[in-house]
This record gives structure tokens, C-alpha cells and sequence, in this order.
């Protein structure tokens, strides 16, 4: 039954990698996902006993990037003397890609993590979903056969599933970690390179500077600046970011459309050839908005010119964070 | 008669009695988001809604205020007071939830009148809310738990009830009375027309299914700051602001200078602020109370259920479950709140494991 059944062997085979991890002593906790108590939603759990395996799901409301606890490290994760405890984490792709790319970047340390890998099958778009449905209360959402059936109090409405979930998901080519044995257990796979695809954004390539000036106007007119999607991104862990700094002020923090717009592009930019592609910024937005749009192009921009993917392996470094004599250098003025 | 009938067809002549004197304020449909936003064109009123996404404490409470502005000339400065107080503002469509919301802000605005801010309280005097019941509770709504009701029509100065095609029109205050008799083109309402409003009431409150026992809270609140506890409540927290930014009752501000040196010129701000920001108790010398998560969301839970009822003897939160449904990490309200109900049994079962 499609999505359904893959779901069923996805959480059975999490929970026995789990439970055998737990119970062999490797690692010291799990984090992973539990059910959610809102429609379209799931929690991050963190599993301490063999007993609680149970409380660990997989389903396609795991959005969440869970690298994000990782960096910076949360007081959970921490022995009494603030140093990492061994970690064990269910691990779809981009979660990999983030693990490692945390670890290119040294924010955490491999020998302390063991990925649970396994074959993700993709997010269910919430925002799309919840725009759809409009101001009407959602009470139940459920995957079944290939269709994401949506209920409330005296309604139903079936989506698609191959064409309700996120963008990114759609071109995914990373749906289960990038990794040796030796840091997941589960399904891993090495991949040295991939073919990104980006045709997610093609259509919006196309449209002249001003059209595109108005699109991130018109979408960004929402945002409340709450950072939810600063705070989510796996590899946004500045401790203490550029618009938080005072002394001196960089940015306004006022809701004026240029300074909401400064933040969005300032963070894209410090996301080039960083970003995992895991959308989990566009799937926490309080107010729907698509921002992992921003980085895609970025990401592009970086595939084309070094041909490199972030988060494939844990030792190649993000073009933008090193510097090579042969690099293209256009944009630099000519000397006299 | 007190209560009267306004046709859903007659929104735009209501509004038209209105704009021009009043600044008015209602929910419209922004981006799939509703939020409350000055009235242009009264055919953006959306009135078929849930509840807002964004609480309408954005009208008297904006994310934004300019405090003053100033400009340097030479020797002099000269300030430029930022708004004018006296403007007369209505705001359209609230909900008893909300309602309620800017009641509670008062308290924080006037600390027992020791302390008094101008420009919310002057703004709130000057306000007009027409709020409407909710004939369809959200299943994460809870305000019948902290003393609301989805009916509760006291903190309104005319509460409406949605019939269907029709809205029944209550005077509440004698500033709601005032303005319904300057409306003498409403109809009378009829009695089928009220007992509908009471069977609509009543069904709205037992829709509403979430109950907390908020007094074991309050209590257990007093003894557990240093509780186990909270590593687990904070445990899927990320940190981003949307619960405070979203809460109806969240009323802490950051107050920033901004200045264009080279016009010699500035402005005083106010933006809204979040006890879940790293930089929320950062002490000049770097030094930071509140350094983890762990409590900053012992904070937030604190201020609005023991700290709200030790300074105001009134709970801080309305139980509109915005922060339910919109906390990215779901970490539900709900769910700490019964964490801490159950503190008690939690321990004692610890001892007996």
C-alpha cells in the first residue's frame, strides 16, 4: 500500500537500530521523532531508555532537521560536565547531509554520533496543505495509499502525495545518508557526487530582476521576523547571529520591508553552498513562507561553478569557506 | 432594545459610519495569513475565520513604534513627537479571547499605577472593540480553563454573534450603547433570533474539549523553579520567537535608537521582544542569567502562570492556543502544562521505580 507500508518498515527497522544501540551501549541517548499532538506535525524526542523505543515514529510530517540540536549542542545532549554524550540520531538524508557538513565545519564530532539511516520518502508540504484548507480546522491528517487525506470536523479533502510534498523533496537525490558504516547503522549509502537538480526553480530563473524584486516583496511581507527559520536550519549556529549583534548594530530589526528583506538575503548568502536542501526553514515559517527558495538558487549558483554538493562526505570543505588560486575571479577590477 | 440585527450584506455601510472618525481595524486575508490591519476598502474585512493568526494586540501593541524622532541642528535638538494618541480607533471582529488579551496588557502597561505607559493605555482609552463569539472553537483553544468563554462578552464594547446571514448586535459598555443607538438603521432582533445566539453559545462551549487544572499549576509552579522537569519540557524547543510573537498577552519590547548620522537626524523605536532570544537577559558585561534554554522556556512558562498571578492576581495566558498550533517544534503547551499538573505523581513514581 505505497507510502503506508514504507512507513511501517521504515519505523520498525528505526526502533530495532535504535533499541540495539541503546542496549549495546553505544550511544548514550537517541533523538529522534515522536507523533505530534497538532495535525501536520511532529515532535523531536530524545530517547534515554530501551523502554521508551516505542515513542519513536517516522512519518511525513518529520520536518525537522534533528541536526539542529546538535549545533550548538544542546544542555540535554551534555554529560554533567558539559561535554557530548554519545548520540545516536535517526538520520534521513539532509539530516546526514548536515552531520557532516557539521562535522567539515567542526561542530561536532563523529566518533560521538551514530546515524540511524534509512531510505526517507519525503515531507508533506504543510504550508501548501494549510493554505489550501484555508480557515477551516484541520483535525487529522493521514497518509494512506498514495494520497495525503486531510479531515476536519464535517470535511474531507485528498491530495496527491507525489504532488504534495515539498519542492525540494520532489528532487531529492540524498534520501538516505551519505556516510560509511562506521558513523550509521541503518541504510547509508557513500555518494562522491550527484547530479542536483534544480528544476524547482526554473520557471522562477526566467522572470526579469523587477518581477523577482516583486515575488520576495510580495512573500516576504508576512514574516514577523519570529527567526524560526534561523533557528531550525541545521547549519545556522552562529552563536550569536549578525542580526542579534549590537555592538554595533549591523541591521535594523524593525518589520520595515527593507529590514526584513537585509535578514533573508543575509542568510541565504551565509547559507551558499552550505544549505542540505532539508526545507525544514519553509516547513517551520509560523506564516507559510517558502524561504528555502532563497538558498536554492544560491545553491545552483554554487553546484555550477565548483560542482559541489554540501554534506556528501565529511571532508570536503564548502567552496565559500576556502579559497583556490585557479578560482574564477570575474568579478574582481581590473588593475591599472 | 438592546439587541439589535446587522445583515452580513450591510458590513460596508457599518464600516462607512465609521471611517473617517475612527481608524478601523478588522482581520483581512494577508498572504493565507489573517491579521488585523487598518481598513481601506471594507471589501477586505474577512469576518469567516477561525482566529487570527497574528492577536490583534498588534493594533494597540504594534511589532514595531516609533517612541519620537529627532533632528540636530547646530546646537539644538529638536524631537518630533512620534503619534497622535488622541486618534479614535475601532476594532472590528475580535474574539473573547483577545478581547480579554488587552485587559491583561493593561495591567502590565500600568503596573497598580505605579507606573504608567502612555502611549498603550492612551491608545486602549481611545479603542472601540467589537468583538464576535466563536461558534467553532479550535480543538486547541483552552479558555474556558484560564476563566474565558467563547461567548464572554465583558471585556467588548458590542459583541456580535454570527446567525449565519446575519450578526445579533449586543451593547456591552456604555461606549457600545452610545454607538448602537447612533445606528438606527439596525433591526430589531426577534426572539428566535436571540435563543439561536444562546444555543450557539452553549454548543461553542462544550466544543471546547482541553481542560487544565490551572490552580495545581499555579501551586506546583511555586516549588519546581529548580525542577527536573524543565530539561524535558525544553528538550524540542529551537528557540525561535513565534510563540511570543503570536501570544496575545506577550507584551515584552526591546527599545532601539536608530541613527542616520549623516541627515542628523534619528528615531526612537520599539520592537517586540522574546524571553526565548539569546540576547533577552544579556547583561552589558557579557554575563547572561538566563543562558540555555532550559530557562528561557522555564520563563515563559513561569511568567504567564506564576508570575502573572503573584504581581496581578490574574493568570497571563487567554488559552487561545496559538502557540499550540504554530511552535514549529510542536512543543505543546498543553502537554507542559500537564507535565507540571502532574509533577506530584512524576516524582512519586520515580521513587517507587
Amino acid at each position: 500500500m505505497g507510502i503506508e507500508q514504507d512507513n511501517k518498515e521504515i519505523i520498525s527497522s528505526i526502533r530495532e537500530n535504535a533499541k540495539n544501540l541503546l542496549s549495546e551501549n553505544q550511544v548514550d541517548v537517541v533523538i529522534g521523532y515522536s507523533e505530534g499532538t497538532v495535525p501536520l506535525s511532529s515532535t523531536p524526542i530524545i530517547i534515554r531508555r530501551v523502554e521508551d523505543i516505542e515513542k519513536l515514529t517516522w512519518n511525513n510530517l518529520c520536518y525537522m532537521n534533528l541536526a539542529r540540536y546538535l549545533a550548538p549542542l544542546m544542555p540535554q545532549l551534555c554529560d554533567s560536565e558539559g561535554k557530548s554524550l554519545r548520540i545516536g540520531i535517526v538520520a534521513k538524508g539532509c539530516v546526514g547531509r548536515a552531520i557532516n557538513l557539521l562535522a567539515v565545519e567542526k561542530q561536532v564530532d563523529l566518533d560521538k554520533i551514530k546515524m540511524i539511516g534509512f531510505n526517507c520518502n519525503g515531507i508533506v508540504n504543510r504550508s501548501k496543505i494549510a493554505l489550501e484548507i484555508g480557515e477551516k480546522e484541520i483535525l487529522e491528517v493521514n497518509i494512506s495509499g498514495n494520497e495525503i487525506i486531510v479531515k476536519g470536523r464535517d470535511w474531507e479533502k485528498r491530495f496527491p502525495y507525489d504532488q504534495y510534498i515539498n519542492e525540494l523533496c520532489k528532487v531529492c537525490q540524498v534520501k538516505s545518508p551519505s556516510s560509511t558504516e562506521a558513523n550509521c547503522v541503518g541504510e547509508c549509502q557513500e555518494l562522491e557526487t550527484i547530479n542536483d537538480e534544480f528544476s524547482d526553480i526554473t520557471e522562477f530563473e526566467t522572470k526579469s530582476a523587477g518581477e523577482k524584486w516583486e515575488y520576495f516583496k510580495e512573500i516576504l511581507q508576512v514574516c514577523t521576523l519570529c527567526y524560526s527559520c534561523r533557528q531550525a536550519c541545521p547549519v545556522c549556529y552562529c552563536n550569536l547571529c549578525f542580526v542579534d549583534q549590537n555592538k554595533p548594530v549591523w541591521f535594523g530589526k524593525t518589520t520595515e520591508y527593507q529590514d526584513i528583506f537585509t535578514f533573508h538575503l543575509v542568510r541565504a548568502q551565509h547559507l551558499a553552498g552550505r544549505c542540505v536542501a532539508c526545507g525544514a526553514c519553509s516547513s517551520v515559517c509560523p506564516v507559510g513562507i517558502d524561504l528555502n527558495f532563497i538558498t536554492r538558487k544560491l545553491e545552483k549558483i554554487v553546484k555550477e561553478r565548483y560542482n559541489y554538493t554540501s554534506g556528501l562526505n565529511a571532508e570536503k570543505v564548502p567552496p565559500m569557506m576556502d579559497f583556490k588560486m585557479e578560482d574564477a575571479q570575474e568579478f574582481m577590477l581590473e588593475e591599472d | 432594545m438592546d439587541q439589535k440585527i446587522l445583515k452580513k450584506d450591510q458590513i460596508g455601510k457599518f464600516y462607512n459610519e465609521f471611517a473617517g472618525e475612527y481608524d478601523f481595524y478588522a482581520p483581512i486575508n494577508k498572504k493565507g495569513s489573517i491579521v488585523f490591519e487598518k481598513i481601506e476598502n471594507p471589501e477586505d474585512i474577512v469576518l469567516d475565520y477561525l482566529n487570527s493568526k497574528v492577536p490583534p494586540k498588534s493594533v494597540l501593541f504594534p511589532q514595531e513604534e516609533v517612541l519620537f524622532e529627532y533632528s540636530l541642528d547646530e546646537k539644538d535638538v529638536e524631537i518630533t513627537d512620534r503619534q497622535n494618541l488622541e486618534q479614535k480607533i475601532l476594532i472590528f471582529g475580535v474574539r473573547p479571547c483577545d478581547a480579554y488579551s488587552f485587559e491583561l496588557m493593561a495591567n502590565f502597561f500600568s503596573f497598580h499605577g505605579n507606573w504608567e505607559d502612555e502611549i498603550y493605555l492612551k491608545k486602549k482609552e481611545n479603542s472601540t472593540i467589537i468583538g464576535m463569539g466563536c461558534n467553532t472553537p479550535r480543538s486547541t483553544c483552552f479558555c474556558t480553563s484560564v476563566g474565558g468563554n467563547p461567548f464572554k462578552k465583558e471585556d467588548m464594547d458590542i459583541f456580535l454573534t454570527d446567525l449565519g446571514d446575519k450578526y445579533l448586535v449586543e451593547a456591552i459598555s456604555d461606549k457600545g450603547k452610545e454607538i448602537v443607538k447612533k445606528l438606527s438603521w439596525l433591526s430589531d432582533a426577534s426572539k428566535d433570533d436571540l435563543k439561536k445566539a444562546e444555543d450557539l453559545a452553549k454548543k461553542a462551549e462544550e466544543m471546547i474539549v482541553t481542560k487544565i487544572d490551572v490552580d495545581t499549576i499555579v501551586k506546583n509552579l511555586d516549588t519546581c523553579f529548580e525542577h527536573p522537569v524543565w530539561d524535558e519540557i525544553s528538550e524540542s524547543c529551537i528557540g525561535c520567537g513565534s510563540c511570543a510573537y503570536l501570544c496575545p498577552t506577550c507584551t515584552c519590547f526591546d527599545v532601539i535608537d536608530e541613527t542616520d548620522q549623516y541627515n542628523n537626524r534619528g528615531r526612537r523605536i520599539r520592537i517586540w521582544d522574546t524571553c526565548q532570544s539569546c540576547l533577552y537577559t544579556m547583561e552589558t558585561s557579557g554575563h547572561n542569567p538566563r543562558n540555555t534554554k532550559i530557562q528561557r522556556c522555564r520563563n515563559r512558562i513561569m511568567h504567564k502562570f506564576s508570575y502573572y498571578p503573584t504581581n496581578y492576581d490574574l493568570l497571563g495566558c487567554v488559552g487561545c492556543g496559538r502557540c499550540v498550533s504554530v511552535c514549529p517544534a510542536n512543543n505543546d503547551l498543553r502537554v507542559i502544562l500537564k507535565k507540571i499538573q502532574n509533577i506530584e505523581k512524576m516524582e512519586s513514581e520515580k521513587i517507587n521505580a
